[in-house]
């Protein structure tokens, strides 16, 4: 988990993840909430549900790979 | 090496985000590609514009197209404008077919038979807003801005309004009197403007109702029986 976070001199590949699946997730959001007719709360919750999916896929992979 | 392309990448992400939110509520232009116009500039965007008098370049390029269209075959009587059908009333034995455009349709107008422009004449001395588009009816109101111009056709005499808003600025004619107009063919342009009235014989027959979109020059929206 310590290569999370910080990896041989650079950004753990983790975070970094992490941080490019956030930002990607919440312009396609924004983009779905745009082109779909659909409640922003029921946008919200399957939207977050994707973003705890796709998350939690990248820590699951980051801690297999650093075992 | 890695760490530089991390941060290059993050960074490219951050100005994403910043663009996301400097053009919140409307698209980013991130996205902006993906929507119809509709969803790319909306109304309300559009109505901030037009207070400022700044538009987005994007969209005026939009504004501003003029495709072909190809008119069908036969002599029935050809939308002039692209907007949605608000009434079809008769009044004085004149059917007045009031299309409303909204600020993503087509702007260029197009003759709906062919003929000669007997005139074009420039009515009103003040703006309209888009509530009042009854006014259209009233041959005298001075209120609305509009042309109209008046053609001779084989069928009959016609009339096409050019009818402005308080949100539009300009009637552009590309025609004048005496000249031999075409079936669809293109006779002028209300920039960032909004009614067309159709003047018809009150005997012409109606083959569109009110609430159908039409298209300028492609959409028959009559017939009008030739006299013998």
């Amino acid at each position: 988990m310590k290569d999370f976070f910080w990896a041989s001199g650079h950004l753990g590949w983790g975070i970094f993840s992490l941080a490019v699946f956030t930002v990607l997730w919440w312009l396609l959001a924004d983009l779905v909430w745009r082109l779909k007719n659909v409640r922003i709360s029921r946008l919200a919750i399957m939207m977050s549900a994707g973003w705890i999916l796709g998350a939690g896929l990248i820590v699951l992979g980051s801690c297999l790979g650093s075992s | 090496m890695v760490l530089t392309l991390q941060i290059l990448v993050l960074m490219t992400l951050a100005a994403a985000g910043v663009a996301w939110l400097r053009a919140f509520p409307y698209p980013s232009p991130l996205v902006r590609r993906f929507l119809t116009a509709r969803k790319r500039w909306p109304e309300r965007q559009i109505r901030g514009w037009l207070k400022t008098g700044r538009f987005h370049s994007g969209f005026l390029t939009y504004f501003y197209r003029d495709p072909e269209r190809i008119a069908p075959p036969g002599d029935g009587v050809l939308a002039s404008a692209d907007g949605l059908i608000t009434s079809a009333d008769v009044q004085d034995g004149t059917r007045y077919l009031v299309i409303a455009l909204s600020f993503w349709d087509m702007h260029v107008q197009r003759s709906p038979l062919a003929g000669r422009i007997v005139s074009v004449e420039a009515q009103g001395q003040d703006f309209m807003d888009g509530e009042g588009r009854e006014f259209a009816f009233l041959r005298e109101k001075p209120c609305p801005v509009q042309k109209r111009l008046v053609i001779e056709t084989r069928a009959g005499q016609l009339a096409v309004r050019l009818i402005t808003s308080l949100a539009a600025r300009r009637i552009e004619t590309w025609v004048k009197e005496g000249d031999q107009v075409r079936r669809g063919e293109r006779i002028g342009r209300i920039l960032l403007g909004s009614t067309v009235v159709m003047e018809l014989p009150a005997a012409a027959a109606l083959r569109i109702g009110v609430g159908d979109t039409v298209r300028a020059g492609e959409t028959v929206v009559a017939e009008m029986g030739t006299p013998a």
